[in-house]
């Protein structure tokens, strides 16, 4: 009898829940002491490291207090990486999920060898950056690349684009490398999502009269909203702290054409070297960070 | 809509589908291309597509003649010693935090998401400051520890999704047949746990194999620098630009991960809901 050996097993587990905290506390011990190392005191450490003026080779300070963040606002390079930041985000994430939907709507169809056209759609995004990276300055090479090739020869320009080289060139392509990296993670969201809908609801819009296009907008959106809410919130943190793919394929070039405040923030810490400067700038996009997240989920809550 | 028309219709949706696959796929087609193309033909112009002569000539040179060897070496450490310092540190914080109540275990669960998105630069400076004053900066040991600010939060996260669902009533009958609990653990829920423990292990191997930031911040030296910033130091320093050669490497660097993401494909769409793709 099962259910009555579970059912008293689960009131003895509940009994001797006390007496297995401390075994549950001891397993869990681990985890604390790491988390304390390795993120809880950098983090602290980063927000006190804000409040001093320090040269990063010889690592004398002096407390100056909130000045590096009064020197921060003060200064149009962060504004601009801020900008950057936000024109970079918006941006790659707009092409992520329209693409995302897209290409999945494409791959749930029936397709000939649809493994296989799974596999490379996703694989870019488990690609290492550097991998990527390099791949992509190979093609937007602007004497050998096979970009600039394919353009003269089909007679879109008259001259090889300089890809990464000028503005705004540099911050589309850039937008554009990011789609093609990270669009994947929507594609398996949204295709993990479809297949959870059920036919009838098809069938039922069917039997309505509704069109390929009616179905698009009243089934499947709908049932998608709620996996896109999460996938929204996600890619836009990862995207807005993206630091290997900006860094590898411009380096914030040219000038601080796209440079955004990840790279603003190690720029100052070991280019500049100043530390402090560089910890204050990092907590205050920390900031942004949350108080964007803050403000999404209240308005995804309603 | 009559037969034909339909298969017409079918054979076009193909067509227009493959094409598009085939325009995403073209980068990493190319980089296979590239790595195999004798160096002559690489600056052919116009470029042609399939290579004239297939040559391996870059992979001899890549494995000979640079250090991508000692950075194969320090990522498959890194990637390894990270795997097994967070799975064992992982399993059992889950399985604590699933099994057991206490005190502050729902807010350490929250704070475990939080540190999952935590932006790795405002952490790095006093990491970098730690390191040093530990005397392990340039050492494959410092990466390891770096590593786990983001690894553990992320195969902690997904261990607890993968032992939710592992029913109670389990662990339960093996308590009721004479079992400490420690002995359940072992006995019940880890063989259990234990394909969603794999499939962990195998994302984070991969998180580990493809950092860069850490790597170029903490590692300055070759002899502990991992295939990413090992293969970007090729590239920074060479006077002429050898594309053949770097494609080569970056081959090399994807390899593992074709073979990991093979194993893995079945699983992506349902281990998605418990968190398993990050980036």
């Amino acid at each position: 009898m099962p259910t009555i050996r579970a059912a008293s097993a689960s009131l003895r587990l509940r009994s001797l829940d006390a007496r297995y905290g401390l075994l549950g506390a001891l397993l869990i011990a681990p985890t604390v002491l790491v988390f304390c190392t390795v993120i809880v005191y950098p983090l602290v450490s980063a927000i006190y490291l804000g409040l001093f003026s320090i040269y990063t080779p010889t690592m004398e300070g002096e407390w100056v207090g909130l000045d590096n963040y009064r020197r921060l606002l003060a200064s149009g390079e962060f504004w601009r990486s801020l900008a950057n930041n936000l024109i970079w985000t918006a941006g790659t994430l707009t092409l992520q999920i329209v693409f995302g939907i897209l290409v999945a709507l494409m791959l749930h169809r029936n397709l000939a060898f649809r493994a296989l056209a799974r596999s490379l759609v996703l694989f870019p995004y488990f690609l290492s950056t550097v991998v990527a990276v390099l791949v992509w300055r190979w093609l937007f090479n602007d004497l050998y690349g096979v970009l600039n090739h394919l353009l003269l020869w089909a007679g879109i320009v008259d001259l090889p684009v300089d890809w990464l080289g000028s503005m705004p060139n540099a911050m589309i392509s850039l937008i554009f490398v990011g789609a093609w990296k990270y669009f994947p993670f929507v594609v398996i969201a949204v295709l993990a999502r479809l297949q959870a809908i059920p036919d009838e609801l098809y069938e039922a819009a069917s039997i309505d009269g509704a069109g390929a296009w009616a179905r698009f907008t009243d089934v499947t959106l709908p049932q998608l909203r709620d996996v896109l809410i999460v996938v929204v919130l996600l890619r836009t943190i990862w995207d807005f702290k993206e630091f290997d793919l900006i860094f590898l394929l411009t380096g914030g070039g040219p000038i601080i054409g796209t440079q955004t405040l990840p790279l603003m923030v190690y720029k100052e810490a070991f280019a500049l070297n100043q530390m402090g400067g560089a910890s204050a700038a990092a907590v205050l996009m920390m900031l942004i960070m949350l108080l964007f997240m803050s403000l999404y989920l209240s308005r995804a809550r309603d | 809509m009559s037969a034909p028309a339909s298969i017409v219709r079918r054979i076009l949706f193909n067509v227009f589908a493959w094409a598009v696959v085939l325009v995403i796929a073209f980068p990493l087609l190319w980089m296979v291309l590239t790595s195999v193309k004798p160096s002559t033909e690489l600056f052919v112009i116009p470029p042609r597509l399939l290579p004239g002569e297939i040559t391996f000539e870059h992979y001899r040179r890549l494995l000979t003649e640079t250090p991508f060897l000692i950075y194969l070496r320090n990522s498959a450490w890194l990637a390894a010693g990270t795997t097994l310092v967070v799975i064992a540190i992982a399993t059992l914080g889950a399985h604590s935090l699933v099994r057991f109540s206490y005190p502050g275990r729902e807010r350490l669960a929250r704070l475990v998401l939080f540190t999952y998105l935590l932006p790795s630069v405002v952490l790095i400076i006093p990491l970098y400051l730690l390191m040093t004053g530990l005397g392990l900066a340039n050492t494959l040991t410092s990466l390891i520890i770096a590593y786990t600010t983001f690894a553990l939060p992320y195969a902690l996260w997904l261990l607890r999704s993968f032992m939710k669902a592992i029913p109670d009533d389990l662990e339960s009958a093996a308590l009721v047949d004479g079992a400490n609990r420690m002995q359940a653990f072992v006995d019940v829920i880890l063989p259990q746990a234990l394909p969603g423990i794999i499939s962990t292990a195998m994302f984070t191997a991969i998180l580990a194999w493809n950092e860069y930031f850490y790597a170029l911040v903490l590692v300055n030296n070759d002899a502990a620098r991992p295939l990413t910033t090992g293969v970007i130091s090729m590239l920074v320093t060479s006077f002429n630009i050898e594309w053949s050669l770097l494609m080569a490497a970056s081959v090399m660097m994807s390899l593992p991960l074709i073979v990991v993401f093979a194993f893995l494909q079945r699983y992506l769409t349902r281990g998605f809901s418990a968190g398993a793709i990050k980036g």
